[in-house]
C-alpha cells in the first residue's frame, strides 16, 4: 500500500467455491462508496450464492460507504446473501452503533464468515 | 476575512473557506486527523470516533448545503480545545441550506450521517438558519498530551 493516496480505496473480487468475496482496502467514504457498489453489483451478476464483503483492511468507513451495504443487502436479498467482514473501531463499531448489523450480516473474520454460508 | 486559510496548535484547528464538495471534504478530513493524532494521546476509538462524527459534518454540507445551487460554496472547519476542561469542540459550518428532513424521499441507503454525529460524540447539536448551517460537537475527557508529538511521529 506504500504510495496510495491517503484517501483512496482499492477493490478485489475473488470467488470461493460458490461464494463472492470483495476485498476492499482503504477508505471507503462518499468519494469511494460508488465503487464498492458496482463492485458488488458486478459480484452478484454471477449469481454466487453469497456475497462477502470482506473490510478487514477498510481503515476510515464513512456513513456513504454503510449506505451502500444496506442498499446491497436489499437489493440481493432473498437470492443472494449479502455477508460484511469487519472487526475495529473504525469499522465494526460503527456499524453497529447505527444498527447496520440488524439488517446485514457481521463477521469478524473472513474464515467465519465462509463457514457460516457454506454450512 | 481574516481568517481564511489554515491555523494551527494545540489548542486550535481551523480550516476556512474550504470547497464545499467530496474531494474538499475528504482532504479535510484527512488534514484534521493528522492534527488530532500530533497533538492528543488518545485511544484508537476515539480517533476514529472523532473523525468519523467530523466526515460526517462536513460530507453533509459537501452533499446538502448548496445542492439547490448551481455552484458549491463554502464549508468551515474548526476545533477547539479546552486545556483546563480537556474538552475537545469541533464546529463545522457552511452558508448553505440542507434538505435532509426530506420525508419524502426517503432512502434506506441514507440518513445515517446525523445518528453517527449523535452516537459519536459526546454532545452534538445542529443550528440551521436560514443564513446557513452549524453543526458543533464535543468530546469530554480528552487528554492532550505533550508527548503525542513523538508518539503519532512513531507510527
Amino acid at each position: 500500500m506504500e504510495g496510495a493516496a491517503p484517501n483512496s480505496c482499492a477493490i478485489e473480487e475473488r470467488r470461493i467455491d460458490s461464494i463472492s468475496v470483495v476485498a476492499v482496502a482503504g477508505v471507503v467514504d462518499m468519494l469511494t462508496a460508488p465503487d464498492v457498489e458496482k463492485a458488488i453489483a458486478e459480484a452478484a451478476k454471477s449469481s454466487p450464492s453469497a456475497v462477502v464483503v470482506d473490510m478487514t483492511e477498510v481503515e476510515f468507513l464513512a456513513s456513504a460507504g454503510m449506505g451502500v451495504l444496506i442498499s446491497a443487502q436489499d437489493e440481493l436479498a432473498p437470492a443472494i446473501k449479502l455477508a460484511v467482514v469487519a472487526d475495529g473501531p473504525a469499522t465494526s463499531r460503527p456499524l453497529k452503533l447505527v444498527g447496520v448489523t440488524d439488517v446485514v450480516d457481521l463477521y469478524a473474520t473472513l474464515d467465519e464468515a465462509l463457514t457460516a454460508l457454506t454450512s | 476575512m481574516e481568517d481564511s486559510g489554515q491555523r494551527d496548535s494545540r489548542t486550535r484547528f481551523a480550516q476556512t473557506s474550504v470547497l464545499a464538495d467530496a474531494a474538499c471534504a475528504a482532504q479535510l478530513r484527512q488534514e484534521f486527523s493528522v492534527w488530532l493524532k500530533r497533538y492528543f494521546a488518545l485511544d484508537p476509538t476515539k480517533v476514529s470516533d472523532v473523525v468519523l462524527a467530523v466526515n460526517e459534518a462536513l460530507a453533509n454540507a459537501a452533499e446538502f448545503a448548496y445542492s439547490a445551487v448551481e455552484r458549491p460554496g463554502a464549508m468551515h472547519l474548526l476545533a477547539d480545545y479546552d486545556t483546563h476542561a480537556e474538552v475537545l469542540t469541533v464546529t463545522v459550518s457552511d452558508e448553505g441550506a440542507w434538505r435532509i428532513a426530506d420525508g419524502e424521499k426517503k432512502n434506506i441507503s441514507r440518513g445515517r450521517g446525523i445518528p453517527l454525529m449523535q452516537a459519536l460524540a459526546d454532545s452534538t447539536s445542529i443550528d440551521s438558519s436560514p443564513a446557513g448551517t452549524r453543526v458543533r460537537m464535543e468530546w469530554n475527557h480528552v487528554d492532550a498530551t505533550e508527548n503525542a508529538t513523538t508518539d503519532a511521529s512513531a507510527h
